[in-house]
């Protein structure tokens, strides 16, 4: 084995254009997959992590009948006791931060225009505000006292031409199933780097809309940060009781699980497309290679080389160009992932066709996929070696007669 | 004892629908020791008989035996078994891998036996000393002349010490000078070693250095005479 492989590397170096040339597509077909998985996994990943910090939290506690889809407000719809199932979540170790809040939907209107608003009801103070308050712009932030301020999206505010200071409408459909409206003072402009949700979130101390919807102490949801978001499960057993409807960071975004489950799909059909692409180099590589060493394999076989042999010898080039090229390409897919990890890619405007459920922010930033990483490599040395096997059956079964004549 | 016996050796070649013959019955024994020159013209069948005597290929008809050993119908891996010990190759072109030096051409044939280094070393030294090429261990056949490649192939032909070393055509590429000094280390070597020589050839300054020689002519042989 070791004779062969001593064999094999000479060939290589024999020809290093094309022995380079080759590297060059295994390390980049790979180094490619690498910097796209990373790509998907911190898209994937850092969408679901905006998601908790600016909407769903680790764990939501809601009371059974309510419906997300009609951001209900009736009072069987809501927690009756939040402040009780907040201290009960707050004695757990595993728990961070709970709070209550509040979501209605209403309509906000300036002068001459309207547009539909959600409004979020949460205790300025409470650690799920932080986004609010780290991106506020322009103005100043809440009080939790403050009965007349909201806080708006800066994007929001820029497409109804309004600013801070300026008063807005503001009209829900309250508890009671009767419309109400207030004039507000827009405190502050605010831009969590989600364009999706900052256009049509309104940010109000809890209190306020407590008793703008005559929700009275009652709230739509706990939400619950957690120190570490792979306890979800266990907090939510903690908290699970009757007519209570607890849910994890997983339930609450189904929906971009969901789609990644379904790019899944795409993305392995990708992955073989270029894994193909390698492979067929390395095939027609040692094709040529076979051909140009024809003269070479009779001589072999006349000193006693067997077809096997001949066999193993292409596979183990193959093999040596795959390790190599699999090394180049983990380098330069992470050298790619690690750029993308630290700078990101900046999206823009782009990230503001997500809807608020998919909420990705103006920047994408790559993350390490080590298990993908892994498996990609295998992937590519497998099919390297596969696609060496018609070549090298091919050398392999030459009769050293014939390859003598081909002089 | 007899090196090869060859009885009734047919070899033809099927191209298509047309059978084309290389030998058409060949009788032929070559004894331990000998020094012996194959001669005809072109198409002959030269190089279809040293192939059959070093188990490259298979009679069509007739049996080959080597070394006492009907080798007519041995599969291809046993025959390279064969022929990695016993049977020392040397063609017209330079036959060798251009990658390796001349130092690694010549231990090509022990690294496939798994002969262990101080061997390897040894022998190599000694045969690259036995054809003059000392100091052209290191060098890659493309920084060597036709001759200097032919003489590493001679060493590498020997390596193995094996029984038989079939050369096709050894000089045909060679200047005058080098073609004699190529005989010239074969001869010795046979002398030296006992080591079985069949060469085959159709160049005249060849032929005065071999003990005995063989014509062929359109697959038969035509005369066969040895001399002192």
């Amino acid at each position: 084995m070791f004779r062969l492989w001593k064999l094999a590397i000479r060939d290589l170096g024999r020809n290093k254009r094309r022995s380079g040339l080759t590297l060059v597509a295994v390390a980049l077909g790979l180094g490619l997959l690498v910097l796209i998985s990373g790509l998907m996994e911190g898209s994937v990943w850092g969408t679901i992590e905006n998601n908790i910090r600016v909407q769903s939290g680790h764990v939501q506690v809601r009371e059974e009948s309510y419906d997300e889809d009609k951001v209900s407000l009736k009072w069987e719809d809501l927690l009756d006791d939040p402040q009780g199932l907040v201290a009960q979540a707050q004695d757990l170790p595993e728990v961070r931060a709970a709070t209550p809040v509040l979501w209605a939907s209403g309509i906000l209107a300036t002068g001459d225009e309207s547009v539909g608003v959600r409004v979020f009801g949460i205790n300025p103070l409470a650690e799920m505000s932080a986004p609010f308050r780290e991106g506020l712009v322009a103005g100043a932030f809440l009080a939790p006292d403050d009965r007349s301020g909201v806080l708006i999206g800066r994007r929001l505010a820029e497409s109804l031409g309004v600013s801070a200071g300026d008063h807005i409408k503001l009209l829900v459909n309250t508890s009671d199933e009767q419309p109400d409206e207030a004039i507000f003072t827009i405190r502050g402009l605010y831009d969590t780097g989600t364009p999706a949700y900052d256009e049509i979130t309104l940010f109000m101390p809890l209190s306020k809309a407590q008793t703008f919807t005559r929700a009275g102490e009652r709230a739509s949801a706990i939400v619950i940060l957690l120190n570490q978001k792979d306890d979800a499960d266990v907090v939510a057993l903690a908290l699970r009781a009757s007519g209570l409807n607890v849910l994890t960071w997983y339930d609450l975004n189904q929906m971009i699980l969901q789609a990644v489950e379904m790019s899944m799909g795409i993305m392995n059909l990708m992955y073989l497309v270029v894994l193909a692409v390698v492979a067929v180099v390395i095939a027609n590589t040692l094709l040529m290679s076979v051909f140009e060493r024809t003269r070479e394999m009779g001589i072999l076989a006349a000193l006693g080389m067997k077809g096997r042999q001949v066999l193993t010898m292409f596979v183990l080039e193959a093999g040596t160009l795959a390790m190599i090229g699999v090394v180049l390409g983990l380098l330069l897919g992470s050298l790619g992932v690690y750029y993308l990890a630290t700078e990101g890619w900046h999206l823009g405007e782009m990230a503001s066709v997500a809807t608020a459920e998919m909420a990705y922010g103006e920047t994408i930033y790559g993350r390490f996929a080590p298990a993908e990483m892994v498996q990609l490599s295998l992937a590519s040395l497998i099919i390297t070696l596969l696609a060496s096997l018609y070549p090298a059956w091919f050398a392999a079964r030459m009769e050293p007669i014939d390859a003598l004549r081909a002089l | 004892m007899d090196v090869i016996e060859m009885q009734d050796v047919i070899r033809f070649y099927q191209i298509g629908e047309i059978e084309t013959y290389a030998l058409r019955g060949v009788d032929l024994t070559i004894e331990d020791g000998e020094f012996t020159a194959i001669v005809g013209p072109s198409g002959s069948g030269k190089t279809t008989m040293l192939q059959l005597m070093g188990c490259l290929d298979r009679p069509s008809g007739g049996t080959v035996r080597f070394m006492e050993q009907d080798v007519s119908k041995l599969n291809g891996s046993k025959r390279a078994d064969l022929r990695k010990g016993m049977i020392g190759f040397v063609f017209q072109f330079f036959a060798l891998i251009p990658g390796l030096t001349a130092y690694e051409n010549v231990e090509l044939p022990l690294l496939l036996t798994g002969a262990k280094k101080a061997k390897r070393q040894e022998r190599v030294n000694e045969l690259l000393d036995t054809v003059g090429l000392s100091a052209r261990a290191r060098h890659r056949p493309d920084q060597m002349s036709g001759g200097e490649q032919q003489r590493v192939a001679i060493a590498r032909a020997l390596a193995t010490q094996p029984a038989l070393v079939l050369a096709d055509e050894p000089t045909a590429n060679l200047d005058t000078e080098n073609g004699r000094q190529v005989m010239e280390i074969m001869q010795r070597l046979n002398a030296d070693t006992g080591t079985t020589f069949v060469f085959a050839t159709h160049d005249p300054r060849v032929m005065p250095y071999a003990r005995r020689i063989v014509e062929l002519r359109d697959g038969r042989v035509t005369e066969n005479s040895r001399h002192a």
